[in-house]
């Protein structure tokens, strides 16, 4: 079997888990049951749930915040201030979530079902001209910050402008926005450290949520020992993706001092203040979805209880 | 532009029903440029909040986003009625009568073919998008004000609609010219000489340059 | 059958298709599409009850594209520069310009020939379609030249290779679809584009000055403008300084500063400048209504090719034959310098035959990674380079040379645009006295060529500040 996965940009952090899998699925399968990568040829980015549901790739990855509408279920872990501050804490919220029978239901509607998350560290921002470290500087600020992570810039008064991240550099080399958020990989695969004066370092308001999806004929076409081997890789493929990101981490502090990017603190004071929007969005957010047919409460609790658990248990 | 071309009419039948679906068309083209124009008017209330009041536009990137496939789509059928989609006069140039109506006829008819089979996929692009049962009716939407985007993907399929109705119109004007052996049929571009072309391309430009 | 074979066939049934006369975008379009039912179809092994299925999900990948490619932020640079150039003509600002050129450098030999060049280098910084300002200015200058006692086929060609500025100055349409389709930023292109514009203005003023002075008989210089009729030219021609500044400012501020904006938004604000001057001038609803529908008309002829070209372009996504063109090319064994000069070459015959945007559209998804690909990679640096430049770099100056050597295309017969629409506008020349004329300004692109290739500062110094 050959299958064709399609996401965007270059080979960076964020595509390690699928580029793990196809290397794990070959190896069990003896080359029998091949993968074949494809950066933005098959498929526009915001448009790769609608290529699962043609049919046209078997494998995809997309993430939530480009078109909220495809997706309700899954946003809950785009909100801001959730509190998870591990990528073993994104895992697992994440598989909560994903295994929960309304996000299934939606996703089936594309006739997707969900394989894995693509686990994201808090995103902060990166910005040309003078630092802003207060949230008063915010005002006015055009940031690109999609999802609930706009929203909780809207509500200190920045304006969310936003493209999908292949075209985020071009927007901030051109002056669309001032800032970018993103997570440490996409500032270094896309390029906007390069143009960064400063970055925010401790601003942490949440993520964005990226699953990698199948295709659901495609998947029960598969042979058992073909199902097996994708279904066992899954694990292994995301703890390697979990280990190579936290050596990227690692080495982040390293790239900010190369390129000279000022790093800002943002005070003990000031973070509380932001925190504080995190409570009507959540709220809107809970009405807004539940107003559309989905157990919101039920999955805004859900992250709540997993992120609990993860927290103390393990 | 290789392809500028102009249209004849009579009282004939085929006549009336190209004049009366060019008149849609034109409607459809002025729509387009009044789209444009909003572009415009929309990037310098962009540019003048953000230098002079510190407040950008909300959604700019979003509304952008949405006027495109109005731009984009919405003249395709006017310009197909004039002939002046861009192509390669090299070989359709030295035909003459008869000879011409079939080669026109038969890149007419694989054009026709091409449009009935978009008009299927940008539908189902469309369908996707849309939902009777979801607020606004929308299942997919834009990035940052959360526009249902199912109105831009609507234009395009309607375009082409009216596209294939030209096209359609032209296959029976090839094909009627083909048949009566015409020099001047009505209804259908006729590939002016190069010459022609520049003077109607210079009047277009002409306007109050006097 | 592997996909790379699938890929050259198709390639081949577009060009067929194409040479037959098929409009360029729905050509490409069909290309597409019929390459992708035959690539889902081969992955079903041929079987005759899979076809069904491959029609379906051909069709409808190919159908995400119109919509999903056109809804660009970046493309909506287009139509603005589009309307631009048609609100100038309304607002009467080209014969001002002409004018002031006049009056300001007529005095040197060949003088209004050279003021010709000057001014649609002028005016090309407000237009960005080469014919559009070829077919002006052949009704504004070459009477002019004519009355002097200028042979009636140079005149012509002053016009014919002038109007061609309108693409490397920039605003330009031709530069945007290049930035698009190699997804490179369009604000550094088009700034990359003026000092070569610049540069082809020079040599094309170097040339006629030096032809003024070696023939006689040539054009005598236009003499006894007293300063105040030169400085009172100049307030009805300031408005296109005014735009090109603003454009300018919005790609990049030369005082170190932050750009004030996006390309789009800087051709939006000059248009809306040019809008203002059209209706005090006294433009009503019925030119600003033709105006917006020659917009619509040149922006649909446009974006027609566009997604036309991108559906094949996804096509050739499913069958990687770009990949496997690369791979070939970076395979031969010649110095990178003498496959690019080659590749330059190839772009000079295929542009005899074919119209500018339509011949970049389609060559450029195969030809573009391949010439990256001989620099050393998207991401090379530049002492690792095979140019000599990193990729970034490179994917500018190539875009600059394919432009320049498009906008050749358009003076060269046998279907040299420029010259077919000059002809057409001046009853008293024939497309062959125009090709006639133009000849001497071959030599001045081919020198350019050659200086652009052989000194690529001139294209990246700007760039390499913004
Ligand atoms: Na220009
Ligand atoms: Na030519």
């Amino acid at each position: 079997t050959e299958w064709n996965a399609s996401t965007w940009g270059k080979r960076r952090a964020f595509t390690e888990n699928l580029e793990k899998l196809a290397e794990l699925v070959a190896e069990k399968t003896n080359g029998e049951f091949t993968i074949n990568i494809s950066y933005g040829g098959l498929s526009k980015n915001t448009e790769n749930l609608d290529g699962i549901s043609i049919g046209a790739f078997e494998i995809a990855q997309f993430c939530a915040g480009y078109h909220a509408d495809k997706n309700r279920a899954i946003t809950v872990l785009e909100l801001p201030f959730l509190g998870v501050e591990t990528l073993e804490q994104e895992v697992a919220v994440s598989n909560a979530v994903y295994s929960h029978p309304a996000v299934a239901e939606e996703m089936a509607q594309w006739n997707a079902k969900m394989l894995m998350t693509s686990p994201m560290p808090q995103y902060n921002l990166v910005g040309t001209g003078d630092a802003r470290s207060s949230l008063d500087s915010f005002d006015g600020m055009r940031v690109r910050a999609t999802g609930g992570l706009g929203e909780a810039f809207a509500a200190v008064g920045a304006v969310p402008t936003s493209v999908t991240s292949s075209e985020a550099y071009q927007a901030m080399e051109s002056g669309v926005v001032d800032t970018v958020a993103f997570a440490p990989h996409a500032h270094l695969s896309f390029g906007t450290i390069n143009e960064a004066d400063w970055w925010t370092a401790n601003l942490n308001p949440g993520t964005v949520n990226c699953p990698v999806v199948v295709n659901i004929d495609a998947y029960e076409s598969l042979t058992d020992a073909e199902r097996e081997a994708l279904d066992s890789s899954v694990p292994e493929a995301i703890e390697f993706y979990v280990a190579n990101y936290g050596e990227l981490l690692q080495r982040w502090d390293s790239v900010l001092a190369e390129k000279e990017v000022e790093k800002v603190m943002i005070s003990e004071d000031e973070l509380a203040r932001f925190a504080e929007v995190a409570g009507p969005i959540h709220t809107q957010w809970i009405e807004e979805n539940s107003a559309r047919g989905l157990p919101a409460q039920e999955l805004f609790d859900l992250v709540g209880a997993t992120l609990e658990a993860a927290k103390s248990g393990n | 532009m290789a392809g500028a071309a102009s249209v004849l009419d009579d009282d004939s039948l085929i006549s009336r029903v190209d004049l009366r679906l060019e008149r849609l068309e034109r409607v459809f083209a002025l729509i387009s440029g009044i789209s444009v124009f909003l572009l415009m008017v929309l990037a310098v209330v962009s540019v003048t909040g953000r230098h002079f009041f510190n407040s950008p536009l909300p959604g700019y990137v979003d509304w952008i986003e949405m006027a495109m496939p109005f731009i984009a789509f919405l003249g395709v059928s006017y310009v197909q009625r004039v002939g002046g989609h861009i192509r390669m006069d090299m070989v359709i140039g030295v035909l003459k009568g008869r000879a011409l109506w079939v080669a026109e006829w038969l890149t007419t008819f694989a054009t026709l073919l091409l449009i009935v089979l978009l008009i299927w996929g940008t539908w189902a692009h469309f369908d996707r998008s849309f939902d009777f049962t979801a607020p606004n009716w929308s299942r997919d939407s834009t990035i940052d004000i959360g526009l249902p985007l199912w109105p831009a993907k609507f234009v395009v399929p309607v375009a082409f609609f009216v596209l294939a109705l030209r096209l359609a119109l032209q296959l029976w004007g090839f094909g009627r010219a083909f048949l009566r052996g015409d020099t001047h049929p009505v209804a259908i571009p006729l590939i002016l000489s190069a010459a022609e072309i520049a003077m109607a391309e210079a009047e277009a430009l002409e306007g109050d340059e006097k | 059958m592997t996909s790379i074979e699938i890929g050259l066939w198709v390639t081949g049934g577009l060009l067929v298709l194409v040479v037959l006369g098929m409009r360029v975008g729905f050509a490409a379009a069909l290309a597409g599409l019929v390459g992708l039912i035959w690539i889902f179809w081969d992955k079903k092994g041929y079987d005759p009850e899979q076809l069904v299925w491959a029609v379906t999900v051909a069709v409808k990948t190919a159908g995400q594209v119109p919509h999903g490619k056109v809804s660009s932020q970046a493309l909506s640079l287009i139509p603005t520069f589009i309307l631009i150039g048609y609100l100038a003509y309304h607002a009467g600002l080209t014969r001002a310009l002409f004018e002031a050129a006049k009056r300001w450098i007529a005095w040197l030999p060949g003088g209004l020939a050279v003021s010709t060049v000057f001014a649609t280098a002028g005016f090309a910084a407000v237009s960005g379609a080469s014919v559009a300002t070829a077919a002006v200015f052949a009704r504004i200058a070459i009477p002019e030249m004519l009355a002097v006692g200028y042979d009636k086929r140079f005149a012509a060609g002053v016009v014919a290779a002038g109007g061609t500025l309108a693409s490397l100055i920039p605003p330009s349409a031709i530069l945007v679809i290049y930035a698009i389709i190699v997804e490179q930023d369009v604000g550094k292109l088009l700034l990359a584009g003026f000092i070569p514009g610049v540069v082809s203005a020079l040599i094309y003023a170097g040339l006629i000055v030096g032809l003024a002075l070696t023939l006689k008989n040539f054009g005598p210089p236009v003499t006894g403008f007293t300063w105040r009729q030169r400085f009172a030219s100049l307030p009805p021609a300031l408005p296109i300084f005014a735009v090109v500044i603003i454009i300018i400012f919005f790609v990049y501020n030369p005082f170190g500063g932050d750009a004030w904006g996006t390309p789009t938004e800087g051709g939006a604000i000059g248009a809306f400048i040019v809008f203002l001057m059209a209706l005090w001038r006294g433009m009503r609803w019925r030119e600003l209504r033709d105006a917006l529908i020659e917009t619509a008309k040149l922006s649909v002829m446009i974006f027609t090719i566009i997604w036309g070209v991108l559906v094949y372009v996804r096509f050739l996504g499913f069958a990687d034959l770009p990949g496997a063109f690369a791979d070939w090319i970076t395979a031969l064994e010649q110095p990178p310098m003498m496959t690019l000069i080659m590749i330059l070459l190839a772009y000079a015959v295929l542009g005899m035959f074919m119209d500018a945007i339509g011949m970049l559209l389609l060559t450029l998804p195969v030809v573009y990674p391949a010439v990256m690909a001989l620099n050393g990679g998207e991401t090379v640096a530049a002492a690792d380079a095979a140019f000599g430049m990193s990729g970034p770099m490179c994917a500018i100056w190539f875009g600059i040379l394919v432009v320049k050597m498009a906008e050749f295309c358009l003076i060269t017969p046998p279907i040299g645009l420029n010259c077919f629409v000059v002809a057409g506008v001046r009853p008293e020349l024939s497309v062959q006295d125009v090709f006639r004329g133009v000849t001497p300004f071959f030599i001045a692109d081919a020198v350019t060529i050659a200086v652009l290739v052989a000194f690529p500062a001139i294209v990246l110094w700007l760039p390499s500040l913004a």
